[in-house]
């Protein structure tokens, strides 16, 4: 019992100390990278991929998120006569945490298991190594442009998904309940501040940053076999999952006390 | 005239300044190689010296560790213990970047070639190029890729991604690629395996076109006796992780070590058919009709 606990934890600090590595190896690579101008193409090719053929799926999933917060907070709203404070509500919540987090979920999904799948494959039929005998550091030729396009898209794709669940939400509200249009607007536009859309898109630099590592991460570390690029992906969506929330944890308790700092507590309705 | 031309000029010119101390010492050098797969002891205290522009061929039956050999020469796998050598500097300690440069002086075919599927015939012999020198002019780098595709008899193909490809046509653009930058050592991990008799004997001609113009050193590993006969300067005998036999072609051939006889004979021992002579086994190991019968 004890003796598995140890082996345990002797796997999972050798692990947490490749894991480390790596990012570091990342982190020195894309530096690199952003002066370099011959990888630029490698990071265009890649902002072409993990970015431009992610906006139609981020986008309705912002909508989305705006017309079903819009659906389940009027009845409330309304039963208190704020109703038409809905864009307020609606308009924070996916500022601030829907927008960013859904964004980022769908991504994890969506590019990183694209990358895991893809680094993974080429793991297993020894391109990578590849790569290394042709004197090429694998980290800064494959991770390198994937992880600066995501850091730098993952923002921009968020700002899409804030402006459809706005959007979303708007039409909802004004359409579908009758909110009169002009107040609609007026206290969204006096609740919102521009320091809540800025939290959300720095948010989205770290998040997508997360997502691009862990996912390269799971994919350079994938096992042998078509079953050992299906667990890397499973894995790596969880893993990139699970830290997007704590990310989102620590940065609203960041950004709160920076916040708390500056200004005083405000109310929202 | 282009840097990458160039370097293979220099090399040339190095071979031939180079003189006996380096050539006796040999290019490559294994020390009391070990390597274990958790367990699994797949190369035992191995000591082995390549010379300078001669060609090795390392032999030896399926899942004896000719692979993880020929990786350690290029430390593509780091050794359980041991020391790996190149020009006599020590480099199976050295960090990836240091080995990254090392990695340039080599050519390295994998045996199931390796290509990248994302990139096309062409992109993928021009990658260590584009990875190690600032292009010019791209129609010398277009006429070196038709040269390095014609040696391989695939001149045409320029355009055409591995996954249309069949797997010796894959094998030979991975030996193009393997030999784009000029190296001085090229491995050959089965260099033969999967062509037609013709195309293979144009392969072993081609190794030996390298050592003899451009004094390539070479290491093959392979099953293919014929090819190993026609290129070997020296042949090496690889079972259950130790070298049995090491030499010329006619020292292989009378080495009296009944493993060594059975391989290159290809002459199965008997234990190892006692499975298929013992009566009734591949009746047993049928599925039978009446298996899926209601
Ligand atoms: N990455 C690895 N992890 C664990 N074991 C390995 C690994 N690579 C090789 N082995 C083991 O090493 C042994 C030798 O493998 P290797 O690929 O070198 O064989 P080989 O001589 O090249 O065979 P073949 O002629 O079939 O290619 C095998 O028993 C294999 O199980
Ligand atoms: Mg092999």
């Amino acid at each position: 019992m004890i003796e598995v606990i140890g082996t345990k934890a002797i796997a999972g600090v050798g692990n947490a100390g490749r894991f480390g590595r790596f990012v570091w190896q990342t982190i020195v690579a894309s530096a690199r990278s952003c002066v370099t101008t011959r990888t630029y193409p490698l990071i265009w090719t890649q902002m072409n991929l993990i970015g431009v053929r992610s906006v139609p799926i981020i986008m309705i999933t912002g909508a989305f998120v705006g017309m079903i917060l819009a659906v389940q907070a009027y009845d409330q709203l309304a039963s208190m006569g704020l109703e038409e404070r809905l864009g307020v509500l609606i308009n924070i919540s996916v500022v601030k945490e829907l927008g960013p987090v859904l964004a980022a979920v769908m991504l994890a999904g969506r590019v990183g298991g694209a990358l895991t799948a893809e680094l993974g494959t080429m793991n297993v039929t020894e391109q990578i190594d590849a790569v290394r005998s042709m004197g090429t550091d694998p980290i800064r030729y494959l991770v390198a442009p994937r992880v600066v396009a995501c850091l730098l898209l993952t923002p921009a794709l968020i700002i899409y998904a804030d402006l459809l669940g706005i959007l979303g939400g708007y039409f909802v509200g004004v359409i579908q309940f009758g909110i009169n249009s002009w107040a609609y607007r007026s206290y969204s536009a006096a609740g919102v501040e521009l320091w809540d859309v800025v939290v959300g898109v720095i948010k989205g630099f770290f998040f997508g940053a997360a997502i691009a590592v862990i996912s390269c991460y799971k994919g350079f570390t994938c096992k042998e076999g078509a079953q050992g690029v299906g667990q890397a992906c499973t894995d790596a969506f969880v893993a990139s999952f699970i830290s997007i929330l704590a990310m989102d944890y620590a940065l609203a308790v960041i950004f709160k006390a920076i916040y708390n700092t500056f200004w005083p507590i405000r109310s929202l309705v | 005239m282009m840097a990458y031309r160039r370097e293979r000029k220099v090399k040339k010119g190095g071979k031939r300044s180079g003189t006996s101390v380096s050539d006796r010492d040999g290019i490559i050098a294994l020390k009391d190689l070990t390597k274990k797969f958790g367990n699994n002891v797949v190369l035992d205290n191995i000591s082995l010296t390549i010379e300078k522009g001669k060609t090795t061929v390392v032999i030896g039956p399926s899942g004896c560790g000719k692979t993880v050999l020929i990786k350690h020469l290029i430390v593509l796998l780091r050794p359980s213990s041991g020391e790996v050598y190149f020009k006599k500097r020590r480099i199976d300690n050295l960090d990836e970047h240091e080995l990254n440069k090392v990695r340039t002086r080599y050519g390295f075919l994998f045996q199931a070639g390796a290509l990248f599927d994302s990139l096309s015939v062409a992109e993928n012999i021009t990658f260590p190029i584009r990875q190690h020198y600032k292009i010019k002019d791209w129609s010398e780098v277009e006429e070196l890729v038709k040269t390095k595709l014609a040696m391989v008899g695939l001149d045409g193909f320029q355009n055409f991604y591995p996954a249309n490809l069949s797997g010796g046509q894959r094998k030979r653009v991975a030996l193009a690629r393997a030999i784009a930058l000029n190296p001085e050592v090229v491995l050959y991990d089965e260099p033969t395996t999967g062509l037609d008799p013709i195309r293979a004997d144009v392969i072993n001609e081609l190794i030996l076109k390298l050592q003899r113009e451009l004094g390539v050193t070479s290491v093959a590993v392979t099953h293919d006796m014929t090819s190993a006969y026609k290129i070997a300067d020296r042949i090496i005998m690889l079972h259950h992780g130790k070298i049995i036999a090491d030499g010329n072609a006619e020292h292989i051939r009378n080495h009296p070590h009944p493993v060594v006889q059975q391989f290159i004979n290809g002459q199965v021992n008997e234990d190892d058919l006692a499975v298929l002579r013992a009566s009734g086994t591949i009746f047993q190991a049928q599925f039978l009709p009446r298996d899926f019968e209601e």
